[in-house]
């Protein structure tokens, strides 16, 4: 009876599938028991000599057959394939803790990281990075700014003067501070101003001054912010100087702005920002007095409102546009952040590369 | 610069009850000027009392040493043993108790005293000299010699026990170290400063100038001849004869240590004093020591002449120049003005006939003869400064009470003042609307009136205009109408105006070098190389040995140190300096710096105008395969900036600083990109550099157009790629060993428009080839616009290579 050998049929395929150890074993199972020259279609081949309802009978039994032996054969293949899975575990077994191939790691100098992050920070604000000589003539960096020759204001800025003979705008120098892309950017932009368009620049550049010591270098970098439209007061120089201090150095930090004395502006102010070590209190926790601050709080810099001279000197009518200006140290305001533990700014300038690859 | 000043003092000019000293620091530093330590007085003083010495007695085991019976104010009097050699009965001395903190000797640090036995006998404490309790200052002595309160202060009230800083008027006093600014040189004196304070703490403001009633007659008073109006636009001075100088009283010594002077007798105290409370220097002349004139007592103001010297008081002699203004007697100069008096016409203990002198000297003429003899005192800070003219006649007055009253003695004839024309004092306007836009919150008039008015302006509103008159001391430095804006700002408070950020946008394009920069670094370094940050300025020296000519650099004028002696045209040499610098340890290096090199102006090419500032990116690779390393780098950055088609050209130069077998310059349509290559072996060898070093030059921007950036491409175009595949084969190709790959690379893809790539992978030399030749290996792609080539076609291509390459360079296939 066809249908008796369709059972023993079954039965040896399940057998068979169960038996098959390896992938091999059970695709020659399935080849044998249901391929297409297997067992199943040698029995189909015969329905032909039954009647027909016999014939549909078997055949349903046939098809129940193939189904249920596909469907064991996914299984145990499945089931297998998992367990060579776990088995690559012993078979391919590396040692995993051995280090990688790595790139080679460069390194940007601990300046540029500062230069970015605070660029960054009043690029969100509207100040547009700007670049500015740094060999100028003396008038940008000193007349422009209202600081007429032999003003004794000039003796706060210890000056490199270049070997060339004296032009139009007075001597060659190397710029002491960059405000001169202050005196510049004004001088540029008064006519733009005019036609409605607001300034608000920054210029980050390298910076000149005859000292060196612990807490100086000969050459470093300021960051020098000027913005000028009509209608900008004092208070959105504090704004200004509030939100970067809370953007660089925390939102817990606070500002303060204490009266100053610079030429090129008026109000001068001086900025603080309160001391991150002992919260602004001048004392630890253990009743010691903190030694990162004064008195509870860090100098940052100093700014002020665009004195009216400076913007006369650049063609800007002062009865109608005011603004603001400041300039601080890249190497300093960096320095005071915590976590940078860097006690001496001429580390920074030797260039060792121990020191260089640590950033 | 900054200033010390005792609390008690600024006490007695503006009202501070009810005002701590930590209160007042916290609110003048927010308005006025910044207090930034407050050193409280008498603290180390704490367990030193007043002690009367009740008999004095042999130690029994010690030539040196004696007994001091001492009472201080308890039943039992304490038994102390003490060294000092003026140690006598019924002194009154001070005695530092046990728990009490002093310096032994003057030296050393703050220690505790404990019980002692000193041979053999307990001592119960130590009597002092002034140098062990911080005193020196006020009561200089010989060693061993201990602090006589009965003679060092005959007007202190002497009680036993009573602690000494109680004693010495000390306690509750504090001294504030404060930073004035520059422009207001009045608010360093002491009556300026409490000015400052009762307009920003709203208290009132209690000083009153001295006044001086001296007689009409001009006889006895010196003769004054100013011969530089310019530069002395001022000068008074009054004669007292009479009077008796020696120490000063205490209450004058405390007020001079507190503020950090030393006292040197009654007379100049006074002056310094003066100085202290009005900030207007003076100097006094003893008129015994000085030479009299045809006209008796005469005194010049006039330029030095050639070869004049003079002794300072410091004891230092000077040469002086015709450009030094000097105060002179018919002998010679007798003061530096503005800076310092002369050793000769100084008051001593024995003067009893004196002039005063109060003068304002010109600020940039003090400035300059200070650097120029490199000598800097007191007055010398104050007057480069700019002082007022109107400072005099209130420092005479009051320099003049105190001599009455300190050294006795009478004013002869009138107050000599000799002045250019009399300036008056300036008034500015602005109106209300302007100080409270440009201060960003609105200040009522009155408020705006008032706290002009506490600083002493004298002010009208006409209209909502604020017309203020300057006080004279602060004619130096109020400028325009701004400077009221900055008045009333600070006196309502920095710290009231709230912070708003600007709205808005600035249209200002960015200089797209900023960001290109910027860009190139992070490509740098994530390419493997560190970046270093080397000075601007260079050394002769470096140059030289780097091969370098800096004969026409930009040199400073003034540089710090040879060091930086002028401005660098190359970064190469620092790297290469940096690269020696670190090569003991790291014998592998990979570094690179982007900054500016100084060129003569491309216009003119001499020094009529500011440098042409390129930005340059150099680096430096030491160690193995440091060529190819560097000028992998260069092929990565070319291909990061979207540059194509580079020629390279092989640098043949010799002599110079790159290795003239082993480098090769970069061009882009004629414009040269960069140079690769290695450092010549002598340049190596003058900078002390073992091992091979490869470098790379790479102008970015320039003046004319030129560097790296102009050739950047921003906006990529997308090109399809061809739908058909392409075919790849590998050719390697025998060739003689100069052959260059980029002219047999050139020449491969010149055959036919279907060699889409030729892509170097191995150049082989050695066993199994013959000698001087050199087998080249490379990856070729080829493909069609049109169609998909057949295996028949693309072989027709290699035999068309090959035969071309054999023509050219009697290349044979491998």
């Amino acid at each position: 009876m066809l249908s008796d050998t369709l059972t023993g049929l079954q039965e040896s395929l399940e057998k068979a599938i169960k038996a098959a150890s390896s992938l091999a074993e059970l695709e020659a199972a399935e080849l044998r028991f249901l391929g297409r020259k297997g067992e199943l279609t040698n029995i189909l081949r015969q329905l032909g000599s039954l009647s027909s309802d016999e014939r549909r009978t078997v055949g349903a039994a046939a098809n129940v057959v193939k189904v249920e032996g596909e469907r064991l054969i996914a299984e145990a293949r499945a089931s297998l394939l998992s367990a060579a899975a776990g088995a690559v575990a012993e078979n391919e077994w590396i040692d995993v803790t051995e280090p990688g191939m790595r790139p080679p790691q460069g390194h940007l100098h601990i300046t540029t990281h500062a230069i970015r992050e605070i660029g960054a920070i009043f690029e969100r604000i509207g100040f547009t990075r700007v670049r500015y000589p740094e060999v100028d003539w003396d008038h940008y960096a000193f007349e422009a700014l209202n600081m007429p020759p032999e003003h004794p204001a000039r003796d706060e800025w210890e000056t490199f003067f270049m070997e060339a003979p004296a032009g139009k705008k007075g001597r060659m120098i190397l710029t002491p501070h960059a405000t001169n892309g202050t005196a510049r950017i004004l001088e540029e932009c008064a006519d733009r101003l005019k036609a409605g368009e607001a300034i608000r620049a920054m210029n980050i550049a390298k910076t000149y001054r005859r000292q060196s010591d612990i807490t100086h270098v000969p050459m470093f970098h300021q960051f020098d912010g000027v913005c000028v439209d009509k209608g900008i007061s004092f208070a959105h120089m504090h704004g200004v100087f509030d939100y970067f201090v809370k953007a660089f150095f925390g939102k817990e930090r606070t500002v303060r702005l204490r009266p100053f004395h610079f030429r090129f502006t008026e109000p001068s102010v001086e900025i603080d920002v309160s001391c991150g070590m002992c919260g602004g209190t001048g004392m630890l926790a253990d009743d010691q007095k903190c030694r990162t601050c004064k008195r509870g709080w860090l100098e940052l810099g100093g700014g002020g409102s665009i004195h009216p001279n400076v913007l006369k000197m650049a063609g800007i009518d002062p009865k109608k546009y005011s603004g603001f200006a400041f300039g601080w140290g890249v190497e300093r305001t960096y320095m005071m952040k915590e976590g940078t533990k860097l006690d001496d700014v001429r580390t920074m300038y030797k260039n060792d590369v121990r020191f260089l690859e640590q950033f | 610069m900054n200033t010390l000043t005792s609390y008690d003092w600024l006490k007695h000019y503006v009202d501070l009850k009810g005002v701590s000293v930590e209160e007042f620091a916290k609110r003048v530093s927010l308005s006025g000027p910044g207090v930034e330590k407050i050193y409280p007085q008498g603290v180390d003083l704490q367990q030193v009392v007043v002690g009367h010495v009740t008999s004095v007695e042999k130690h029994p085991d010690a030539d040196k040493l004696r007994l001091a019976s001492v009472d201080v104010g308890e039943k039992k009097a304490l038994t102390i043993v003490c060294g000092g050699l003026n140690l006598a009965e019924d002194q009154w001395v001070a005695v530092a108790l046990v728990g009490a903190r002093v310096r032994w000797h003057g030296e050393g640090d703050l220690i505790t005293l404990e019980p002692a036995t000193i041979r053999g006998v307990a001592s119960e404490g130590m009597i002092c000299a002034a140098n062990e309790i911080g005193l020196a200052e006020a009561f200089p002595h010989a060693e061993r010699e201990i602090l006589d309160l009965g003679v060092a202060i005959p007007e202190m009230k002497l009680k036993a026990g009573t602690p000494l800083a109680d004693a010495l008027g000390l306690a509750g006093d504090a001294v504030l170290d404060s930073e004035v600014t520059t422009n207001r040189v009045d608010a360093m004196g002491v009556v300026g400063f409490a000015r400052e304070a009762s307009a920003i703490l709203g208290k009132k403001f209690l000083w009153k100038p001295a006044t001086l009633k001296a007689k009409g007659s001009k006889k006895g008073a010196p003769t004054i001849h100013v011969s530089e109006k310019k530069l002395c636009p001022r000068y008074m001075a009054v004669r007292l004869t009479g009077v008796k100088n020696g120490p000063s009283p205490w209450w004058l010594k405390k007020r001079l240590m507190q503020a950090g002077l030393n006292s040197i007798s009654a007379l100049v105290d006074i002056t310094n004093y003066v100085m202290l409370e009005l900030a207007q220097p003076m100097h006094v002349f003893d008129v015994a020591r000085l030479a009299q004139g045809k006209k008796g007592l005469e005194i010049s103001v006039r330029l030095a002449k050639k070869g004049e010297t003079l002794k300072t008081f410091d004891g230092n002699e000077h040469h002086l120049d015709e450009k030094t203004l000097v105060i002179a007697d018919a002998e010679g100069p007798v003061a530096i003005a503005g800076v310092m008096g002369g050793e000769r016409s100084g008051a001593y203990y024995d003067t009893t006939d004196i002039i005063f002198e109060a003068a304002t000297f010109d600020a940039v003429s003090v400035r300059r003869t200070a650097r120029r003899l490199n000598l800097y005192s007191d007055s010398q800070t104050r007057f480069e400064k700019g002082l007022s003219p109107h400072a005099l006649p209130d420092a005479i007055a009051r320099a003049v009470e105190l001599a009455l009253d300190i050294c006795g003695g009478t004013v002869v004839g009138s107050v000599v003042d000799e002045r250019a024309a009399v300036s008056k004092p300036a008034t500015y306007r602005i109106s209300t609307k302007e100080v409270d836009e440009r201060i960003g919150v609105s200040i009522p008039k009155a408020t705006q009136i008032r706290s002009l008015r506490d600083l002493g302006f004298t002010v009208k509103l006409v209209g909502g205009t604020i017309h203020a008159t300057v006080p004279w001391w602060r004619d130096q430095d109020i400028e325009s109408g701004q400077d009221l804006v900055e008045e009333i700002a600070r006196i309502y408070g920095y710290a009231n105006i709230p912070p708003v950020v600007p709205g808005g946008t600035s249209l200002l394009q960015v200089d797209p070098s900023i960001r290109m920069e910027d860009t190139l670094k992070t490509i740098a370094a994530g390419a493997g190389l560190t970046e270093t940050y080397t000075y601007s300025f260079v050394s002769d020296d470096l140059y030289r040995k780097a091969g370098y000519d800096s004969s026409g650099c930009l040199h400073v004028q003034n540089p710090l140190t040879e060091e930086f002696a002028f401005m660098r045209t190359s970064l190469l040499p620092s790297l290469l300096q940096v690269v020696a610098e670190n090569q003991e340890r790291a014998r592998e290096q990979r570094l690179f710096e982007i900054a500016n090199v100084y060129y003569p102006p491309s216009t003119s090419g001499v020094w009529n105008d500011l440098p042409d500032e390129h930005l340059e990116m150099g680096c430096a690779f030491l160690g193995d395969n440091a060529f190819a390393n560097a000028k992998g780098f260069v092929e990565h950055v070319l291909a990061t900036h979207g540059i194509t088609d580079v020629f390279w050209k092989r640098l043949t130069e010799k002599g110079g600083f790159w290795h003239a077998g082993r480098s090769v310059q970069a061009f882009k349509d004629g414009a040269l990109l960069a140079t690769v290559g290695e450092v010549a072996p002598n340049i190596l060898g003058n900078m002390g550099i073992d091992g091979r070093v490869a470098m790379v030059d790479c102008p970015l921007t320039s003046s004319d157009g030129t560097g790296l950036f102009t050739h950047a491409v921003h906006a990529r175009q997308y090109t399809v790629p061809s739908p058909f595949p392409e075919s790849k084969r590998d050719l390697a190709l025998v060739v003689p060993d100069r052959t260059e790959y980029a002219a047999l690379s050139l020449a491969i893809r010149r055959v036919d428009a279907c060699v889409a790539s030729v892509e170097w992978f191995d150049t082989y030399a050695g066993k199994g080839l013959p000698e001087q030749k050199k087998s080249v290996a490379m990856h070729l792609t080829f493909s069609a616009p049109n169609k998909t080539l057949t295996s028949e076609e693309v072989d027709a291509l290699i035999a068309r290579i090959t035969s071309a390459v054999k023509k050219e360079f009697g290349a044979e296939v491998r």
